[in-house]
């Protein structure tokens, strides 16, 4: 075999074989308890995006102009902003976007870049070289300047906000996933089954896909934090999602800066919640990839 | 070596090219053109007026064309009109990009001075205590967005100190100390982050140079441990950390952006944002296509350090 | 001590107590920057093609009217209008001439001499006569000189205005900021880059985007004036960091316009020594709907967007009580010819939210829209913080009747060409009017075919009844006529009104000479304004 790769990353795809699925979860929690608990977190905050209308005390776009400004109390457990709404069940609601676009973006960027850095490692050729050109000038500029350019292009809609931050995931998606497929490609098996006559598309995706599994799940975790960050920026920006649908980012900007110094828990909550989640996910992914690739450890 | 270099730079051109293109075809496809900003608010649009400026813009020519001109344009030097100033593009753009790069050379010092020793001093202290509070502190500060971070800065200077940096540029031959107060605070919220990422990548490289059987001799031959770490390991450890620094400097254009905004920095990348709420495209292109030349020059700078400190790639003959 | 010793002792004593701040015996001291903030940069320098005070505001200091608002006084009117180029005006020929006799020494910042061929020059650019040799890109106002046949310079002293008929608002257009004197021997493209005039203060320097440095101007006509040495204007997009630049003495006075009472008042609770000035702007909230758009042909739609909207609850969570109601024009006590409150309250809109919510819903109802298909819509303002909150809480109020709206948010720069073409369906807009006049407000904003008339609302009655007032010499008869076309335009939907905002403008005690008036177009000149230090 000429790979140097030999062995390490076959092992653990090896390992997740469908039939053992629980006690591979099992295994991985017991292992990596920082990883599980911030996998739980994450879980949770779904959970909670998912049944925002029970969770959620109050309308999110309801104003109060009796109540404004005021300071977290019973009433109002994280307080509520200039316009007398409930802070507590705008980012209930805001989880629902900033999670929905964070899982959208990373999962079409992801499944894009994965379709081609599959194809691209597969078959090689002038068709990988021409494809690596193109993602490495997709990937050369900057994913926050390339996503408002986008979304300036497009428009704000939170469907053009999830295009506009799965674009520039794509190549990086790509490089990852094309990595491993060329360490996959030169196995014995493979070429074996080549000879057997198998054709190239059913080896690719019975024989090779499967084994992109693990870094794709890195990736996926990886890339998310990433989106939910861009999205925030964006919304700060004002080139995100548009209102009504509240969204943890442009809690952030307009008015809750300004008011920030008379009433700190406008910006205090919002942050808090979108550094929580990334760092549940970064925590994740640090913990999946330690797990399924430890060669990927420190990049 | 002179091989590598040849062809580093061809990559680098050929990328710069296919950017451009990416650049100029994705401005097109907005809804809207300059020219109807430029006339519709005058309410009386004459057809006529209207048709000469499109063809003063070279607007009316189909996009290949269209892309030659600009391309033509920046080989002569003249980068447009700024549609808004109404002046050349260069000429609002030439002053702000000091600040920018001198905001990310603040950060990136900040993230080297903070990173690496963070990351030695965690690699050597691995699975203590000391590593996972450090640990925590550096992936925080992935986690946080760094606009926030900006504001909370700026919130707890103000209620705190009653102070906060100055709003408007300050050059530093005019006030040196007001001028390094304002870029600190800046490049302390961009920085942050930014040695998050050169703390783990230290971290991961020294731990795996001081598994190394070398370390391990100089280990029993009982030297000191700070020459160990230093001296030995660190070195060996740095070739991939300088290739992240080079790659953190194009990522940190990112925080730049937001962090411009909220400390008003008149910057380059703050200026990016204005150009695309504003739709002056001519400006918004040529910003782009900066930030991207300096990324490739530093991707292209961070391969050559690369073959210059791998003797592998130094010597290789292809 | 015997008694009236006693008595003298405490009348000295009273003379020597410090003086307050508005004693006007206090001497004006020259020198001095007065650091003053922007909210955005001016789109240009040119006065007559913009429509925002952020253009008006830095660039007033660089010219001179005809005639002008005392800036010492706070309420303007035709009584507190003062000379500037113009050392005196009379009316003839039973109203229908305006005689303005000019200064003989003033000069142009570049050196040449002022004369009546520059009036002549500028107000002809702004009517857009035939023969005039550059035109402005833009010109909002063009309307507010429609009654003027011809511009006579019999010499280089003297300029007559002939007017089509009387009109005694003339006057007060002429004294706003919004009527600076151009140079006939600059070409008008010019002078967005360049503020070429014969005010106090010379452009000394224009970051883009982020600071404009005024210097005094050596050679101005007024000796003694003015008494600062230069301004500078730094340019702060976000309204938190330019209040606590305000708070920390960076900046000597904030923005005059987009503040929230809220921050006001945290930043002097703050920073106690800081003047905190109540006044009206001149703008007022309104939200507009497109009348070219066939969904707005139905009257009830937008009839049931009025009766949405809680006026009370924009006032206290959109403004956070920094509004007063009121229709077309301002209403007192800061303007003269507002509906008074109690006519204003009997208009739709204006009453008991509840029974409005009802109303409004049947109306729907009427009209095919309810919970099974309900009306949709985006609704556009500008992508300012204060115009983002109202805009979200008129969503809240639309949806609490059942119309599922969505905010666009838009640039300034794009705003107002956007509008003009009729690219919204329900906007929240607000204007700003010069002088608190009713010819400079009906003809900007009502008009048919106006280029501000947003909405698109055309109605040949109300034109012929503007037209008239315009010309009724007798106030009470004009007040009369004033308030009936303000009711119509209310009651037709050409606005549906919000409210007239209040400004707290800040600024510290050593700023003197700075009286902020109750509009915000027309005090910016700066020439009497000095600095305590």
């Amino acid at each position: 075999m000429n790979v140097s790769t030999a062995g390490s990353s076959l092992e653990p795809a090896a390992i997740f074989r469908r039939h053992n699925l629980r006690g591979n979860l099992f295994l991985f929690f017991r292992e990596k308890p920082l990883g599980a608990l911030a996998a739980l977190v994450l879980l949770l905050m779904v959970l909670a995006a998912a049944f925002a209308e029970t969770l959620a005390t109050y309308d999110p776009i309801r104003t109060d102009a009796e109540h404004t400004l005021a300071p977290p109390d019973r009433a109002h457990w994280f307080g509520t902003d200039n316009l007398g709404r409930d802070i507590y069940s705008r980012i209930i609601y805001g989880a629902r976007v900033s999670l929905a676009v964070g899982i959208a973006s990373s999962f079409l960027g992801a499944v894009f870049g994965g379709i081609i850095g599959v194809i691209s490692g597969y078959f090689g050729g002038w068709l990988d070289l021409l494809t690596q050109r193109i993602m490495d000038i997709l990937q050369g500029l900057p994913l926050l300047v390339l996503a408002m350019v986008m979304a300036a292009a497009l428009g704000p809609s939170i469907g053009n906000v999830i295009v506009a931050i799965s674009v520039p995931i794509i190549p990086r998606a790509q490089r990852v996933i094309r990595g491993s497929v060329l360490a996959i490609r030169e196995f014995a098996y493979i070429e074996a089954a080549r000879a057997l006559g198998i054709g190239h598309l059913a080896i690719a995706f019975r024989h090779v896909l499967p084994n992109t599994v693990g870094p794709f799940i890195v990736l996926m975790t990886a890339q998310f934090g990433s989106a939910i960050l861009v999205e925030a920026a964006l919304s700060f920006l004002g080139l995100g999602v548009p209102e009504p649908y509240p969204s943890w980012g442009r809690m952030l900007s307009v008015s809750a800066a300004e008011f920030a110094q008379k009433a700190p828990w406008l910006v205090l909550f919002p942050g808090t919640a979108i550094s929580l989640v990334v760092f549940a996910s970064n925590l994740l992914g640090d913990a999946v990839r330690d797990k399924l690739d430890p060669r990927l450890r420190g990049a | 070596m002179p091989v590598y270099l040849f062809q580093r730079f061809i990559t680098a051109f050929l990328t710069l090219f296919g950017m451009s293109v990416v650049i100029f075809v994705l401005l097109r496809l907005v809804p809207g053109n300059i020219v109807d900003i430029l006339f519709s608010s005058a309410g009386f649009v004459n057809p006529a007026a209207k048709q000469e400026i499109a063809h003063e813009l070279g607007l009316d020519q189909p996009i290949p064309i269209q892309y030659g001109r600009w391309l033509r344009d920046i080989a002569r030097g003249d980068l447009g009109k700024s549609y808004r100033y109404d002046i050349p593009a260069w000429q609002v753009i030439k002053p702000r990009i000091p600040v920018t790069v001198e905001l990310a050379f603040f950060a990136l010092l900040v993230a080297v001075f903070l990173g690496v020793p963070i990351g030695v001093l965690s690699a050597v202290r691995q699975d203590t205590a000391t590593d996972y509070l450090l640990r925590t502190l550096s992936l925080a500060g992935l986690s946080m967005p760094s606009f926030w971070l900006g504001m909370v800065i700026i919130l707890f200077l103000v209620s705190w100190f009653g102070w906060i940096p100055s709003m408007t540029y300050v050059s530093p031959f005019e006030d040196f100390k007001a001028h390094v107060l304002q870029f600190l605070f800046p490049a302390l919220a961009v920085g942050y982050r930014s040695s998050a990422l050169i703390m783990r990548i230290t971290r991961s490289s020294m731990l795996d140079v001081l598994r190394e059987d070398y370390i391990r001799t100089a280990w029993a031959k009982g030297q000191r441990e700070w020459i160990v770490v230093f001296g030995h390991a660190l070195r060996n450890a740095m070739l991939p950390i300088v290739t992240v620094i080079g790659i953190e400097f194009a990522f940190m254009i990112g925080g730049l952006v937001v962090t411009e905004t909220v400390f008003n920095l008149p910057g380059v990348a703050r200026y990016l944002v204005d150009a695309i709420l504003w739709r002056d495209y001519p400006v918004v292109q040529n910003l782009v296509m900066f930030i991207a030349i300096v990324v490739v020059v530093a991707n292209l700078t961070v391969d050559l350090l690369y073959g210059w400190l791998d003797p592998r790639i130094r010597y290789r003959v292809r | 001590m015997n008694r009236p010793s006693g008595r003298l002792l405490v009348c000295a004593l009273l003379a020597v107590l410090p003086v307050s701040v508005a004693d006007p015996a206090e001497t004006p001291k020259p020198g001095g920057i007065l650091n003053a903030t922007l909210l955005e940069a001016p789109p240009s320098f040119s006065i007559h093609d913009e429509t925002t005070i952020s253009a008006v505001w830095p660039a007033m200091p660089c010219y001179n009217n005809l005639v002008l608002f005392d800036p010492l006084k706070k309420q303007e009117s035709l009584d507190t209008i003062i000379p500037e180029l113009a050392e005196k005006w009379t009316s003839q020929d039973g109203g229908k001439s305006l005689v303005f006799s000019l200064r003989k020494d003033v000069k142009w910042h570049d050196g040449q001499p002022f004369t009546s061929k520059d009036v002549k020059h500028t107000f002809d650019t702004i009517r857009e006569t035939p023969d005039i040799t550059s035109k402005l890109r833009v010109n909002p106002r063009k309307l507010w000189y429609e009654n003027v046949e011809s511009i006579e310079t019999p010499d280089a002293q003297t300029v007559v205005f002939r007017l089509k008929r009387p009109q005694p608002s003339l006057l007060l257009m002429l004294a706003s900021g919004y009527s600076p004197i151009y140079p006939a021997h600059v070409p008008v493209p010019e002078l967005r880059s360049k503020c070429l005039g014969t005010g106090p203060f010379k452009l000394k320097e224009y970051r883009q985007g982020e600071l404009i440095e005024m210097v005094k101007n050596p050679d101005y006509f007024v000796k003694g004036r003015p008494y600062l040495d230069g301004i500078r204007y730094t340019i702060i997009k976000d309204r938190g960091t330019r209040y606590s630049a305000l708070q920390t003495g960076r900046q000597d006075i904030a923005f005059i316009w987009e503040v929230a009472k809220t921050i006001a008042e945290t930043t002097k609770h703050a920073a106690p020594q800081l003047v905190l000035v109540e006044t009206s702007t001149n703008v007022n909230d309104h939200v507009i709907v497109n009348f070219r758009r066939p969904l707005f042909k139905d009257s009830r739609i937008w009839k049931a967007i009025n009766l949405a909207v809680d006026r009370k609850g924009y006032i206290q969570a959109g403004r956070q009580g920094a509004a007063i109601i009121g229709g077309i024009l301002l209403p007192r006590p800061y303007g003269v010819w507002g509906l008074p409150e109690d006519e204003q309250k009997k208009l739709p809109g204006f009453g008991d939210p509840v029974k409005q919510k009802a109303e409004a819903k049947k109306l729907l109802a009427e009209a095919g829209y309810g919970p099974s298909n309900p009306l949709k819509f985006a609704v556009s303002t500008r992508a300012i913080p204060t115009y983002v909150d109202i805009a979200s809480y008129i969503i809240d109020q639309l949806k609490q009747v059942g119309i599922e709206a969505t905010l666009e948010q838009v640039e300034t720069g794009v705003w107002h060409p956007k509008m003009s073409r009729g690219e919204f369906e329900v906007a929240l807009n607000l204007t700003g009017i010069g002088p608190d006049d009713p010819d400079a407000n009906f003809y900007e904003n009502f008009r048919c075919g106006s280029i501000r008339n947003y909405p698109d609302y055309c109605n040949p009655e109300v034109d012929s009844l503007i037209e008239k007032e315009s010309q009724t010499l007798d106030q009470k008869k004009r007040l009369a006529l004033v308030h009936e076309i303000d009711k119509r335009l209310q009651l037709e939907g050409a606005r549906l009104m919000l409210g007239w905002s209040k400004e707290y403008v800040l600024m510290w005690p050593y700023v003197k000479n700075l009286v902020p008036h109750q509009s915000i177009y027309n005090y910016g000149r700066m020439q009497e304004v000095w600095l305590n230090k």
